[in-house]
């Protein structure tokens, strides 16, 4: 046996520790920017939580008070599907106040705005569940931008009220303007210009408008100048309604009708966490059973994937290579990207036919996402290319497996066994 | 009851302050060098200290707390990822990746992006916070036996990529 057989791993560690002390210690972190950075998401989230809405990593899901939005034509609509009963108040609990669809406030909402063309329209109405809000894409010719609206309820005369509708410490948050009044009525409304990013990494603007009312009515309508809040470029200078149009929109009597609307007591979601992800599923098991829910008439040529939750297989229906791939995650709360449809045992589904991602000449990529209903909030998600590799070029018209097919696989309850397992 | 507040708020934006730093650093080797993503965490991250101030201060260790979200919202955020952005860059292995020629050119962070990032995760919490298996299996809520099986993994493979005397590996 050499004898620096002992212990060589731990000088390696050692080692290791070193270099990583070095190149960490190589990187400069603008602290000032980063602590207002997360001391205005805090805010965000305080208030996202207090409307009972639970915002995802990295603003990701930023649905609720907050206004919005993260992808053109994003969750609203998924919102609007997992909440059938957003619709008129059902019999069983018949209520003195009208209730309001999702479709209804999209429809109030581009009626208070001036003239432009809408897209990317996403909606929750007054049902149980999560609070209402609304959201779109607004173009009035000078560019396109996301404006969402949202409500909820706060106690009349308590220090949230304040805190609402207090502007920021200018030391903390970069902001370009903000203002705090109280209207003829007794409302408190709060005018706020600033950045989406409050280090400015990005110039996207956000301006938004809270109101409180004196029987504690909330409502905040937030405008952006790129047609999403994240990940959209800047579109025009400034967003498209001005302090004063703000004002006149939050304002709208409507709206207040729309918070009243609100069941009491709604059930929201905020215990739920992603912090905590649940166990994951191993991806030779996924790999297995992918094979086997594969159509027959499809040879695998080969197959791999990761440790957990991916898995993949190139099959080959005698006219040229498709890849398949597939993601099995449990726990995954955030919803889906783009409109789906609402099954119904309540799992959302969309499918998508898009050019591939990663480059390969003509390749496109079929998915069809699927998300179970909590609390497994399973989320499988299948995608076909026509060739056998993302980023090579098409050997194929396209993918081997219809979007049919992959529908098919996606929803097999098989998943479901196997997650729980 | 203002006063209060303002008092947890001057509590936590000191706190954040002095945390920041080296919470960027934790996300600058968890991302594998990628700072902008780093950013985002740590402003994630602090964001949910702020909302949580309130409990925190009795909790104790808001550090070890912090660097705990940190690095639930870096797994977090790889797994959303691995719903929307799959595939080629790690099928398959990418050529050259391991096949021993220059291994050693490669820095610490090239190294370290070509692992899982669950493996990443425990390389930092265990090499860079100094944090014990135990500890490591908390944060990520997986055994000990799991947190060793792959610290092993991880090591044998910068130890593969780097050289085992670590001695050319360059700073980013």
């Amino acid at each position: 046996m050499p004898e620096n057989q002992q212990d060589p791993r731990d000088s390696f560690e050692e080692r290791l520790t070193t270099a990583l002390r070095d190149t960490g210690d190589g990187f400069t972190a603008d602290r000032a920017a980063l602590v207002a950075g997360g001391q205005s998401r805090g805010r965000r989230a305080r208030l996202r939580r207090r409307a009972g809405v639970l915002g995802g990593v990295a603003g990701i899901a930023l649905v609720g008070v907050g206004g919005a939005l993260l992808l053109p034509g994003g969750d609203g609509s998924v919102e609007e599907a997992r909440t059938p009963a957003a619709a008129p108040a059902p019999s069983a609990t018949p209520r003195p106040v009208p209730s309001y669809s999702g479709d209804d406030l999209l429809k109030e909402l581009k009626g208070l705005l001036p003239d432009g063309r809408f897209s990317g329209e996403g909606a929750r109405g007054t049902g149980p569940g999560l609070p209402p809000n609304a959201h779109l894409v607004y173009d009035d010719g000078d560019g396109p931008a996301a404006i969402g609206i949202g409500f909820d309820r706060v106690e009349p005369g308590s220090p949230e009220v304040r805190e609402l509708t207090r502007c920021p410490d200018e030391t903390l948050v970069a902001y370009d303007a903000c203002s705090t009044s109280r209207l003829p009525d007794g409302s408190l409304l709060m005018l706020y210009q600033g950045y989406e990013y409050p280090d400015r990494r990005v110039d996207t603007k956000w301006w938004s408008a809270q109101l409180v009312t004196a029987r504690g009515q909330h409502i905040t309508l937030s405008e952006w100048n790129a047609a999403a809040e994240k990940d959209a470029p800047v579109s025009r200078e400034d967003p498209p309604l001005t302090p004063a149009q703000l004002t006149e929109v939050v304002t709208a009597g409507v709206w207040r009708d729309v918070v009243d609307a609100i069941p009491e007591n709604p059930k929201g979601l905020a215990t739920a966490s992603v912090d905590e992800a649940p166990p994951a599923v191993s991806g030779e098991r996924i790999g297995a059973l992918l094979t086997r829910l594969l159509p027959e008439d499809v040879e695998v040529v080969t197959e791999g994937g990761q440790e957990e939750e991916y898995a993949y297989a190139v099959v080959d229906d005698g006219e040229g290579r498709s890849l398949v791939q597939i993601n099995v995650q449990p726990g995954m709360t955030d919803g889906l990207y783009g409109s789906a449809e609402t099954l119904d045992d309540g799992t959302l589904v969309s499918t998508e036919q898009m050019p591939g991602e990663k480059g390969g000449a003509g390749v496109v990529m079929w998915t069809v996402d699927t998300l179970r209903p909590a609390p497994a909030s399973l989320r499988v998600v299948v995608s076909a290319f026509n060739s056998g590799a993302q980023d090579r070029p098409a050997t194929r018209e396209a993918p081997a497996l219809t979007l049919a097919e992959l529908r098919e696989i996606a929803l097999s309850p098989e998943w479901d066994t196997l997650a729980a397992g | 009851m203002w006063q209060k507040r303002q008092g947890r708020e001057d509590e936590y934006a000191e706190f954040a302050t002095a945390r920041a730093g080296h919470l960027y650093r934790s996300a600058c080797l968890l991302t594998a060098g990628d700072t902008h993503l780093a950013e985002d965490l740590v402003q994630e991250t602090l964001g949910r200290l702020y909302v949580r101030w309130g409990r925190m201060a009795r909790v104790g260790n808001p550090a070890g707390y912090a660097q705990t979200v940190l690095t639930r919202a870096f797994l977090a955020h790889q797994r959303r990822l691995s719903s929307r952005e799959r595939a080629t860059d790690r099928f398959p292995d990418l050529p050259g990746a391991a096949d021993g020629d220059a291994p050693l050119r490669l820095t610490l962070l090239d190294a370290l992006s070509r692992l899982p990032a669950k493996d990443r995760a425990v390389v930092v919490l265990r090499y860079w916070e100094d944090r014990s298996v135990e500890e490591t299996a908390d944060v990520l809520n997986v055994s000990s036996a799991a947190v060793r099986t792959r610290c092993v993994r991880a090591l044998g493979k910068l130890r593969g990529l780097l050289g085992e005397d670590l001695s050319e590996y360059a700073r980013p």
